[in-house]
């Protein structure tokens, strides 16, 4: 049976510190902007934390939330691409091919979730910053729209080592960038079709829920509502 | 002309162009042969230890090939290399748990900073000019040998050291380099550190140095303003920790309450976020303390002080919660109520840290939080605090950087012009030295005004070391060698020191052979204090620095997650990472609760002008709903003047402005004892630079957008 990729997210366990938003730009190559880029809305981050804010002074609470791509089953960035650079994979991923993308931005317009960005210029990385570059990632170049992959290299290098060894992979084998990061261990990742995988029985609680469900994008992320106790 | 003619013009001006294009030196592309065996494409595995702070998470970095610019006999070309790729938290480690922060993250870019130094350098301009001309390291060490030597008749005291706090074997071979010279020891500087909190810990405990929670086991955690999961202590280890406490128990939930006037990350995160009158914190641990007692629901096995506690619950009556209510401004109710449940959620622990502690009473403050952790029954107990062994002594108290009479002074990574204020004169003491020589990597504030650049090794180029305060209950030690060659000309300052003490008129003889040397040498086991009393002392009253009827904002300075004390601003990653409170990214900003911007007409991104007793700067407002109407608030880590091209003149630094009130029992900065007015002001700061829009995401209809 073929691997569906899918991740669960426990807000009770989320600090919102943000170490998994750099471990992103870290492992996949994304690049600053800027100040007066970033101004006008063009920052780049695969993975956010969206924080919300309840009630008032002194009765204020504050939510966090990290947003990644949800890598929906139905995806409405998929068929508005007019050139098939945003497709389905066999294992449940949505996919950009970056050199077929010739930058409608189609795709970021229909995505309810906000998670894909769109390369406004060349990214420059000062030498030597380019020696950081993960040569498994290629880099995006202007015009092209990128987002968030679950880390698709780290996927296809689990599956080569564990073919290599003859072998299946086993649950736990591929962390993305974020999981691997996270202290709190908010974040777990891994196969859905393996109903005793971690992140198959984490999705199974009843304290999980998808983002913005009601409209039909059958999504990969569970969040784990944050609990409290006063 | 047929098509033969024109593939025949085309291969000759192909050729020609060929040909061309290597009379010009920039077309050629001279690979060099590699120093080392390669594998391409294959990735390593080295560990190593994070610098970003010093909770020393010990990290394994993802090494593979890349081609490396390089200059070999005058020609330039590149070379393969094993450079770094990546930063991990290292599995094993029991600080890291296989985590790491945002800042360890990006400290890779420390690296590749493009902005970092790469060879030794002498001041050619004025002081402070940022002139530089690049010298050889023969020249480099020749200059500082001679400089100390001309201390060395009679004038040995002379010689100065600042570092920033380090908890490897390199101060140890500092310190000994400076005894041996007859110098005195080597000034740790903290900004925003935590002395008085490691000083109540002797007091209470026999212990100078910051607990070890025991989160994963605790049911009941009661936070007095210390940033757990953010920037306090050792965030990665605790926020692990934190993760157990929350859904990792087999049994219960442990409940987190935070009591504090600015919602921190922790604050964000507690189930009760209890905002407390600024520097009444201790009064707040006191009034649970006689809750507890008066009420009789202190658990049977109570702390080993139990004789000392009762003593004093009768000086206790002064903590019944009407009058905590009063000074604090907690309702009386809650307080009983977080008494019990700070009684009966067994086991239960108290932790102190951050503004609290920074007052005037702060010696208090700690105090009373040691005394309430002792009635509970958390010291060294499962789900309390403990303390780890073997970590390498902390320095007693620094001396004040101002009374600095130095002729030399070295500066190793301490950036005290950027953290001390402006009020201590250190940018005068500094420029009455005649000669200041710093081993940094980068020019920043301080470094500026060096004579002479001895840039270190990166944290990857180099043997590194640590033995953690805390974040483990059991004792650690991490030793590791260098991940990749060096990419410059730099030299692991633990060299220069030892080649420096070799090459003396009188040459000094170190125990130690090279920068290696160091790292692996055994630290000589510090003695373990003996057990004091755990004592409460009096309330006193804080004071703050300001009138309140000319300044009526208290002004809290807090260490924020992306920069933590300011060392990591010149990391791009960090300044475009938004902020996970305001989102906000490139800037620094003055919070502001929502109640007081309307009452002052002061808008969201509105530039104003924090005015204290010391001085001003000016920030864009951010509406804040987690504030104190009478507490403004703002990040430190923006606000250098020099510091690469990602950090200078950017934003606005709030350390500058603070009054140089103390702590009254232990001497160190009371940062979160000044009062400031605010006002809207028209004028030039750069704009507030958020990622995402609305304060409120969802508006409600007819709130008007």
């Amino acid at each position: 049976m073929p691997h569906k990729w899918g991740m669960a997210v426990d807000l009770d366990k989320c600090t919102g510190c943000g170490a998994c938003v750099t471990a992103c730009h870290a492992e996949n190559n994304i690049p600053i902007v800027g100040p007066a880029q970033a101004a006008r809305g063009r920052a780049m981050h695969w993975l956010r934390v969206e924080r919300y804010w309840e009630g008032e002074f002194p009765d204020v609470r504050l939510k966090f939330r990290p947003v990644m791509c949800q890598q929906c089953d139905a995806a409405p960035c998929e068929p508005v691409c007019p050139t098939y650079a945003s497709h389905h994979t066999d294992d449940g991923l949505n996919a950009q091919v970056y050199n077929r993308c010739i930058g409608t931005r189609y795709c970021a317009n229909a995505c309810p979730y906000n998670v894909r960005f769109f390369d406004f210029f060349h990214p420059q990385w000062p030498k030597p910053l380019h020696l950081q570059l993960n040569p498994d990632v290629s880099v995006r170049e202007v015009g092209v729209m990128e987002k968030c992959t679950f880390c698709v290299q780290r996927i296809k290098a689990a599956g080569i080592d564990a073919k290599a060894a003859k072998r299946e992979l086993k649950d736990g084998d591929v962390q993305p960038a974020c999981v691997q990061s996270c202290a709190s261990r908010a974040l777990v990742f891994g196969d859905l079709n393996d109903p005793e995988s971690e992140v198959s029985r984490i999705s199974r609680s009843p304290r999980g829920g998808k983002l913005l469900e009601e409209l039909g994008t059958r999504p990969n992320v569970t969040y784990l509502e944050r609990q409290t106790q006063v | 002309m047929d098509r033969r003619d024109f593939i025949k013009l085309t291969a000759i001006s192909g050729t020609s162009a060929t040909l061309a294009s290597c009379g010009t030196p920039e077309h050629q592309l001279i690979r060099f042969v590699p120093d080392e065996d390669l594998v391409p494409g294959v990735a390593e595995w080295k560990p190593s230890v994070c610098p970003a702070c010093s909770a020393g998470c010990a990290v394994n970095v993802r090494v593979m090939d890349a081609d490396v610019d390089t200059v070999r006999n005058g020609q330039a070309g590149v070379v393969a290399m094993s450079v770094a790729k990546k930063l991990e938290g290292l599995a094993k480690d029991p600080i890291s748990q296989g985590g790491l922060c945002a800042r360890g993250q990006a400290s890779i870019q420390i690296t590749y900073h493009p902005d970092r130094l790469t060879q030794p350098m002498k001041r050619s301009g004025p002081r402070g000019s940022g002139l530089f001309t690049p010298v050889s390291w023969d020249e480099a060490i020749a200059e500082l040998v001679s400089r100390l030597d001309a201390l060395a008749a009679g004038d040995q005291k002379s010689l100065a050291y600042i570092t920033r706090p380090r908890r490897s074997r390199r101060l140890a071979l500092v310190s000994e380099f400076l005894r041996r010279f007859g110098a005195p020891a080597p000034i740790a500087f903290e900004v925003m550190g935590d002395a008085v909190v490691r000083r109540a810990n002797a007091i209470s405990f026999g212990r100078h140095q910051l607990p070890t929670i025991d989160l994963a086991r605790s049911r009941f955690v009661i936070s007095f303003g210390a940033d757990l999961l953010g920037t306090w202590n050792s965030p990665v280890a605790q926020s692990a920790a934190y993760g157990v406490m929350r859904q990792g128990q087999t049994k219960l939930r442990g409940k987190l309450v935070q009591i504090e006037s600015r919602m921190s990350l922790t604050g964000a995160n507690a189930d009760e976020w209890v905002p407390a009158k600024p520097g009444t914190e201790g009064v707040v641990a006191l009034g649970l303390a006689h809750a507890i007692v008066a009420n009789k629901l202190r658990p049977a096995a109570a702390g080993r002080a139990t004789a000392a506690i009762e003593g004093w619950s009768g000086g206790l009556a002064d903590y019944a919660p009407d009058r905590v209510e009063r000074i604090t401004g907690i309702p009386a109710k809650r307080l009983e109520r977080l008494a019990r449940e700070l009684a009966e959620f067994r086991p239960a622990v108290a932790v102190v840290g951050g503004a609290p502690a920074a007052q005037t009473n702060g010696l208090f403050t700690a105090l009373a939080v040691n005394a309430l952790n002792d009635l509970v029954g958390a010291v060294e107990q499962p789900g309390g605090i403990f303390f780890t062994p073997g970590a390498e002594p902390t320095p007693a108290v620094a001396q004040p950087l101002q009374n600095l009479s130095a002729k030399v002074l070295l500066v190793d990574d301490a950036n005290p012009v950027f953290g001390a204020p402006k009020a201590t004169k250190i940018l005068e003491a500094l420029a009455s030295v005649p000669f200041i020589a710093s081993f940094g990597s980068f020019i920043d504030d301080t470094s500026v005004l060096a004579d002479l650049m001895l840039p270190d090794h990166s944290f990857l180029e180099s043997w590194v070391d640590t033995t953690p305060e805390s974040g483990a209950i059991e004792g650690v030690k991490t030793v590791a060698g260098p991940v990749m060659k060096p990419l410059h000309q730099t030299r692991a300052t633990a060299d220069v020191l030892i080649e420096v003490a070799g090459k003396l008129k009188s040459p000094i003889a170190l125990p130690w052979k090279n920068a290696e040397d160091v790292a692996k040498s055994a630290q000589e086991q510090p003695a373990v204090g003996r057990r004091t009393d755990v004592r409460a002392m009096a309330y006193a009253e804080p004071n703050f620095d300001g009138d309140a009827s000319q300044f009526p904002f208290h002004f809290l300075p807090y260490k924020s997650l992306q920069f933590g004390d300011g060392s990591t601003a010149h990391l791009p990653w960090l300044q475009e990472m938004p902020d996970p409170l305001t989102s906000a990214m490139w800037s620094s900003w003055v919070e502001i609760n929502p109640q007081t911007a309307e009452r002052l007409q002061i808008a969201q991104g509105d530039v104003v002008e924090v005015t204290s007793t010391q001085g001003s700067l000016r920030a864009p407002a951010m509406i804040f709903p987690g504030i104190a109407p009478d507490v403004v608030a703002m990040p430190v880590g923006n606000g250098h003047e020099v510091f690469t091209r990602y950090a200078s003149g950017r934003g606005a630094n709030p350390l500058a402005i603070l009054a140089p009130v103390t702590d009254v029992e232990t001497g160190s900065l009371a940062w979160a004892a000044t009062r400031v007015k605010i006002a809207r002001a028209g004028g030039d700061a750069r704009p507030l630079i958020m990622f995402a829009g609305e304060l409120r995401e969802h508006p409600h209809e007819g709130e008007g957008r």
